[in-house]
């Protein structure tokens, strides 16, 4: 294991890139939110260390979400994300493993909690698990999810997004996180995106579109960094 | 939105991707038997048995002591030697190979957890010493941001005194950062840890940041 590139400094969050809580209309930001602020301490060994080859642990590979079966592809637009993980000296993060899930073209989640009365896809689970290589990349091919309401009122509605959970080298670098598509009209009206204070945060959650030449034309690219947590504490001459 | 991309440039610093919520559909096909068994490295691999092993378990509870179903927990821990199997532990070449050290598990329709593990071993850090702990990060709906707490065992009462991490939070809360003992599971002790993320003072999780 090379250690020279696992990060080994973390400075605190700052304040304009962490969501403002809790978001009206969004009643779980309510009631699970801590009613003291959190303590801050100085990070120990146990914040700073975290699983390495968690790949073994949670099998990946799984990059294909719009063709389970040949033959069978979901429905919907077929689009490919791509991109790196990051740290915060924009070192790629190698071995991360990438979580994503998403609704289908519907918006509708395969999950017995989405009980909404829009259709299911039978060719569309919509989960996927990656490891970034070694220049930290990562890719998936699936579809452009719908956009689906929040059902408590005030109702609003989620535009098309795709969650994202990345664990890195330390427990400080874990990241759960949502990635957007460029120029949807309901983007600015998302309470949960726009609840980002700064809005150069909210455009780095937002997809870029990538020319066809670059993916093929089975596809419509998009590329998506995302920056994990984490510095080195001394940096490396350049 | 514009589309201004990170500029991807060494020693160039980025600021991190902004958090979001799990939302309430974190699939439960990511979850595998054993993903909350922190003894093996893989779910095919054997245990490790180089410590006790025992089993920690509790619920998750959000305003009103309603269940918090669907929660995502996390726990990381050293090995029963207090040490990590990563480069930034000094020691981390003599870490317990076959011990992985997290493992992740989900709340059920009441709230429930559950993670079988070794106890593990308190380290050195400077001048002071970390009691035996675990750490638990907490994933939610409505959790724009996760929830970061620690366990401590009521095993070392001395130790627990004299850790650095324990000793941040008011005296009079420190007891809720103790796991309890909870008899006896398939032969193993176990510990109960219950999580209350929004609860009157004195009842509420303290959680920290870092
Ligand atoms: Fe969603």
């Amino acid at each position: 294991m090379d250690a020279r590139h696992l990060p080994d400094r973390f400075d605190p969050w700052p304040r304009e890139l962490r969501p403002a809580v809790p978001i009206e209309g969004y009643a779980n930001t309510f009631t699970h939110l801590p009613f003291q602020p959190p303590l801050r301490r100085a990070p120990t060994r146990t914040e700073v260390t975290g699983p390495l080859g968690l790949d073994r642990k949670l099998p990946c590979g799984d990059s294909n979400l719009a063709m389970p079966a040949p033959g069978r592809p979901a429905l919907g637009q077929l689009i490919h994300i791509a991109g790196r993980i990051l740290d915060e000296d924009g070192r790629p993060v190698r071995g991360a493993v990438v979580e994503l899930w998403q609704a289908n073209a519907a918006g509708r989640y395969f999950h017995p909690h989405d009980q909404r009365d829009a259709p299911l896809d039978p060719n569309f689970i919509g989960t996927g698990r990656v490891r970034s290589d070694e220049a930290g990349r990562y890719g998936f091919f699936t579809i452009r999810p719908g956009a689906y309401p929040v059902p408590n009122p005030p109702t609003w509605w989620r535009p098309p997004h795709v969650h994202f959970s990345v664990l890195g080298p330390s427990t400080l670098s874990r990241l759960v996180t949502q990635m957007y598509f460029p120029g949807d009209p309901l983007n600015p009206l998302d309470r949960i995106l726009m609840s980002v204070p700064d809005a150069a945060a909210r455009e780095r959650l937002v997809a870029r579109l990538v020319p066809p030449a670059e993916v093929g034309l089975g596809w419509l690219g998009y590329t998506h960094d995302i920056v994990l947590r984490g510095r080195a504490a001394t940096p490396p001459l350049p | 939105m514009s589309t201004a991309a990170p500029q991807a440039r060494p020693n160039v610093p980025l600021p991190p991707s902004s958090s979001q919520t799990i939302g309430p559909f974190f699939p439960q096909s990511f979850f595998r038997p054993g993903d909350n068994d922190l003894t093996r490295i893989s779910a095919e691999a054997a245990p490790s048995t180089r410590g006790e092993r025992i089993t920690l378990r509790g619920r998750v509870t959000r305003e009103g002591g309603v269940p918090c179903v669907n929660a995502v927990l996390e726990a990381w821990q050293a090995d029963a030697g207090g040490r990590f199997r990563h480069p930034a532990d000094p020691e981390w070449h003599l870490a317990d190979p076959d011990f992985l050290g997290w493992g992740r598990a989900w709340t059920d329709a009441e709230g429930r957890y559950e993670f079988h593990t070794l106890l593990p071993g308190g380290y050195a850090a400077g001048a002071a010493r970390r009691a035996p702990h675990v750490n638990l990060a907490i994933m939610a709906s409505g959790l724009m941001q996760t929830l970061t707490t620690t366990l401590f065992f009521p095993d070392f009462p001395a130790e627990n005194a004299a850790d650095p991490v324990l000793a941040l939070v008011p005296e009079v809360l420190r007891p809720l950062l103790v796991a309890d003992p909870d008899g006896m599971a398939e032969g193993l002790r176990a510990f109960r840890f219950d999580l209350r993320l929004r609860a009157a003072r004195g009842e509420e999780t303290p959680f920290f940041e870092e």
